[in-house]
């Protein structure tokens, strides 16, 4: 819209307007922002922070923390604890299978979605349903879905003749971890789908028709053309999954309890339990920030990468 | 996060849509096959809780029960363990729209504000404020669990409000409320955000030169524009705060203030054989959830795509 | 009733500790009632200027007065002014009424039927009274320039600002839109900075313009002495559609020379010159098609394009290697590929020091066709 370009954009801003200090723009804009950093600063910043300070000492069962004695026992501790190495590799396996998987399956059916359907907001709607749905809710469906003798799944195997592939999915800890990350690919998919689909609109229809000029067949076209262009919704999508991924603790919680034993464990699930049900208070707070530290490594590559972007 | 959002912008229509060939065919049954995988947990749910117990042991969970095995009865005992009755104010559907709504409402609000007052001012801070509250949308929670159990132990907001009807008792629900506000306030802000920086500039510039001060411009204006975003965030912001177990866990001790996840989470431990109960059970818990969901679907999906989570 | 003195004003910003002068040192004194145009090419600082008039921006040096009041710390809204924004920037949730509205609300304590009535008269003068209950949204583009507008004039300011407010109408709609805006600002004559990057409309609608390149004023005055007379060739360049022609001449004995002709100067203007390297500019509507090629000043060119337009042509020539544009009648035939004969006459020349590019010499002309600045 501005003819007259330049530099002068950059300094728009409609606090502090006239004035030449920066600091009556401050002053200006802080009773917006402040009471919501405020809350935010106590119950995130500061709770971390108290919570790396109890994972020092060595608190335990009733009574409260001493903090005189600070020391990184607690942790020493969780290296030699083979639980805690179990729900790690957990923890890394759902992070990293649970995300391609339903990436993939997002990807394909936005594709798919996008071949200009008819009835494509129905579609859509019945595909994100899952998400609107309280993980006690899905739980409570896949427990039922995944029962072994009259549950949904090996029904359907056995109608389709697939008797050998009916497995007592929960109880066998051999699949145990497989059958939550199918769960939460169902329930996640639909988020996949709707990033991807916008990430697909925002390409334009010349892209398409270009590749087609080029004698590109539809396959080659989406490979070569259209996936690349969708790396920063794969980016964005990616991230959110994970960051899921390592706080899936509901869904495992109402399905198996706080001990979904050591094939299907995962920090987060740990955590609540070696606090809240061992009253290990020190020792839940030590692997709490190890799960803080891993999705620290999640995102601030991410917020650093948007920062350079000027999406911030 | 990149604020994509999901609603049809431009489809591709046409040049797809060449009449019924055998591909368009296939394309369909894909996607009807799609839609059977997405709803058969909830088919089969919703056939079971409509089943007697000896008829959904001995029947197909997919199949809706015959006239002699269908009953509402697992609907009815479902309803007595999460509501009882309708004006029951103790019962969990209750306590959790006790917690949940007003969470929602100032969560949105306090985020409408914070982003109004970090979008577009020239202190270099201000990104740093900003990516401090987009750092707060991806925190796993349990890193703040134990502090939060002795932060609430130490404020005791039922001392506050002794000889408060209604809401003494409900001190706990009130912490979770508090606590719900909090947490939601970074996504609130990330929505608002993406939203206000859209806003035409020349337009509140000459609200500045016809006289309005910040916060004039902010009722008369800013506020009045923001209303299909707060229609997005409070949608997914009630779903959000409704459907979590976690917090509730720590905070809300006395089973009486149980809230609808938490009452389902001990319905289901309670009544592990009998899946009908559970199902019905379930759908009752979710049930508002998936009323707003149905009648704002547009919204919740431009909040999951501006939001993740 | 105001004026609105800009008094050596300087504006930088701060790039990443780099420091870019988008306004340097500008002084212009604009009269009571006077329609100023700031013009110049994209980037050149007319909007920062305004803008900081406005008071959406600092200003790093210098002073703004407002009959004499220095205005440089308040804040917009104590400033008295009202500004027309190219995108008319409407409350879109506010229908017309209330968008004319909104200033009086908010910087006066007006009773309910004063601001109506205020703002009936308004939207009366600027012909919407019939679109008051509507929103911007069911407007035209037109309509809704003419709210803007009537947004600004129902405040009643000391000063109008505006930012090239016409520049997103059709072509057709843009002429009609000046004329009126012209009536308009005479009829309530309040004091008028007008922003445009469009010579044509600076040129029609300003009483005076002030020109500027490179955040530097380059020259503050009526339109056609700002045609005849430019100070320097940057002006005489921008003003003017075709553009003024320009060659590369030296100085020797008292002629101009350059690579394919030379040109006799008269030792009248000879000897105020002080240097030989030179640009020679003379105006396309100057340059004369002769019949033989016999004076002076005549030379014999090859016509390499004509661009018909109705009522005049514009022809592009060559001598040697240098090229020109002249504009004759629209009746005059002539044929690409032919040689015609041009005389560049000496009363209608431009000299400008190739150096500094300033003017030296500037044509003749009929001593009553510039006049000083009101």
């Amino acid at each position: 819209m501005r003819t007259d370009g330049g530099a002068e954009t950059e300094s728009r801003t409609w606090f502090g307007l006239g004035s030449r200090s920066v600091d009556d723009e401050l002053l200006e804009s802080l009773p917006f922002w402040l009471p919501a950093a405020l809350l935010v600063g106590l119950f995130v910043y500061g709770a971390i922070g108290w919570n790396f300070l109890i994972s020092l000492t060595d608190w335990s069962g009733l009574g409260q923390p001493d903090y005189s004695n600070l020391s990184f026992e607690m942790y020493r501790t969780m290296i030699g604890d083979a639980n805690f190495l179990a729900a790690t590799r957990n923890t890394f396996v759902l992070l990293i299978v649970f995300t391609g998987l339903a990436l993939v399956v997002g990807l394909v059916m936005a594709i798919l979605v996008d071949q200009g359907i008819r009835f494509e907001n129905t579609f859509r709607t019945i595909y994100l349903l899952p998400m609107s749905l309280s993980f006690v809710v899905t739980a409570i469906f896949w427990s039922w879905m995944y029962n072994t003798s009259s549950g949904g799944i090996n029904v359907t195997l056995q109608a389709l003749g697939l008797d050998f592939l009916a497995m007592n999915w929960l109880g066998d800890p051999r699949f145990r971890l497989a059958a939550i990350i199918f769960a939460l690919m169902w329930q996640f998919s639909g988020y996949c789908l709707i990033v991807y689909l916008a990430g697909l609109r925002s390409i334009p229809n010349e892209h398409y028709e270009a590749a087609k000029v080029d004698g590109a067949s539809t396959v080659r076209m989406y490979w070569r053309v259209i996936l690349p262009q969708l790396r920063a919704s794969t980016m964005s999508a990616a991230v959110v999954l994970m960051v899921f991924a390592l706080k899936a603790f509901d869904f495992i919680f109402v399905v198996f309890g706080t001990n979904p034993g050591r094939s299907a464990d995962i920090l987060a699930v740990m955590m609540y339990r070696q606090a809240f049900d061992a009253t290990n208070w020190a020792y839940g707070s030590a692997i709490a920030i190890v799960l803080f530290l891993m999705a620290l490594g999640v995102i601030a590559p991410y917020i650093y990468m948007q920062y350079t972007r000027g999406e911030l | 996060m990149s604020g994509e959002e999901g609603s049809e912008k431009r489809s591709r229509g046409q040049r797809f849509r060449d009449g019924l060939t055998p591909k368009r065919v296939g394309l369909y049954a894909v996607l009807f096959g799609m839609i059977g995988f997405y709803l058969a947990p909830l088919e089969s749910g919703l056939m079971t809780s409509i089943k007697s117990t000896e008829a959904f042991a001995s029947t197909t969970p997919f199949a809706p029960p015959g006239p002699e095995g269908a009953t509402i009865e697992p609907w009815l005992l479902a309803w007595e363990s999460l509501q009882e009755s309708l004006f029951n104010l103790r019962g969990s559907l209750a306590n959790s729209l006790f917690f949940a709504l007003p969470a929602t409402l100032l969560s949105a609000t306090l985020g409408s504000l914070a982003a109004y007052g970090l979008t577009k001012v020239s202190w270099r801070g201000q990104i740093l404020v900003f990516a401090l509250l987009i750092a707060g949308v991806f925190i796993p929670y349990q890193a703040v669990l134990v502090p939060l159990r002795q932060f609430w132990s130490f404020i005791d907001i039922a001392s506050m409000l002794t000889g408060v009807p209604v809401l003494e008792p409900r001190a706990d629900l009130i912490e979770l409320s508090i606590t719900h506000t909090a947490y939601g306030i970074p996504i609130c802000t990330v929505l608002f955000r993406a939203y206000y920086q859209t806003l035409d500039n020349d337009m509140l510039e000459a609200a500045r030169i016809d006289g309005a001060s910040i916060t004039r411009i902010y009722r008369r204006i800013v506020l009045p524009l923001s209303v299909p975003m707060f229609a997005v965030t409070l949608i997914y912001q009630f779903t959000q705060i409704w459907n979590d177990l976690l917090f509730a866990l720590v905070i809300v001790q006395s089973s009486e203030f149980f809230v609808v996840t938490q009452e389902l989470n001990a319905l289901q431990g309670a009544l592990v054989q009998e899946y009908n109960i559970q199902m019905a059970g379930a759908f009752i818990a979710a049930l508002p959830t998936l009323v707003v969901y149905i009648v704002f679907g547009k919204q919740f999906a431009e909040g999951v795509a501006g939001g993740g989570t | 009733m105001a004026e609105l003195i800009l008094d050596r004003i300087t504006k930088y910003f701060d790039d990443d500790g780099e420091r870019i002068v988008a306004v340097d040192d500008a002084s212009i004194d604009i009269a009571d009632g006077e329609f100023l145009v700031l013009v110049g090419p994209s980037g050149c600082g007319k909007s920062t200027t305004l803008r900081m008039i406005a008071g959406l921006e600092t200003i790093s040096e210098g002073e703004i007065r407002l009959d004499d009041r220095v205005i440089n710390d308040q804040k917009p809204q104590q400033r008295d002014i009202a500004m027309v924004f190219q995108s008319y920037a409407l409350y879109p949730h506010m229908t017309v009424r209330e968008n004319m509205r909104f200033g009086l609300e908010e910087s006066t304590d007006l009773a309910d039927e004063e601001m109506n009535s205020r703002v009936e008269e308004s939207a009366t003068m600027m012909g919407i009274d019939d679109l008051l209950g509507r929103y911007p949204r069911e407007l035209s583009g037109g309509q809704q320039q003419r709210v803007a507008l009537g947004r600004a004039i129902v405040r009643d300011p000391a000063v109008f600002l505006m930012d090239e407010p016409l520049s997103n109408l059709d072509a057709k709609l843009r002429s009609s839109m000046r004329t009126e805006l012209q009536r308009i600002q005479d009829e309530l004559g309040v004091t008028t900075v007008y922003v445009t990057h469009d010579q044509t409309e600076a040129m029609t609608m300003g009483d005076r313009i002030a020109i500027l390149d490179d955040g530097r004023l380059q020259q503050v005055a009526t339109p056609l002495e700002c045609y005849h007379r430019p100070k320097n060739q940057f002006v005489a360049s921008f003003i003017g559609e075709p553009s003024m022609n320009f060659f590369d001449m030296r100085l020797e004995g008292g002629r101009l020379l350059n690579e394919d002709f030379d040109y006799s100067l008269s030792s009248r203007i000879a000897e105020t010159l002080d240097t030989e390297e030179l640009v020679l500019g003379i105006r396309p509507e100057d340059i004369e098609l002769v019949d033989g090629a016999e004076g002076d000043h005549d030379y014999a060119a090859e016509v390499l394009v004509v661009e018909p337009m109705g009522n005049e042509n514009s022809v592009h020539l060559r001598i040697g290697e240098t090229r020109f544009i002249a504009t004759v009648g629209g009746m005059r035939q002539i044929r690409e590929g032919e040689t015609a004969a041009v005389r560049l006459p000496e009363e209608a020349i431009h000299l400008f020091d190739r150096a500094s590019g300033e003017a030296l010499h500037n044509r003749r002309l009929e001593a009553q066709l510039v006049e000083p600045p009101v």
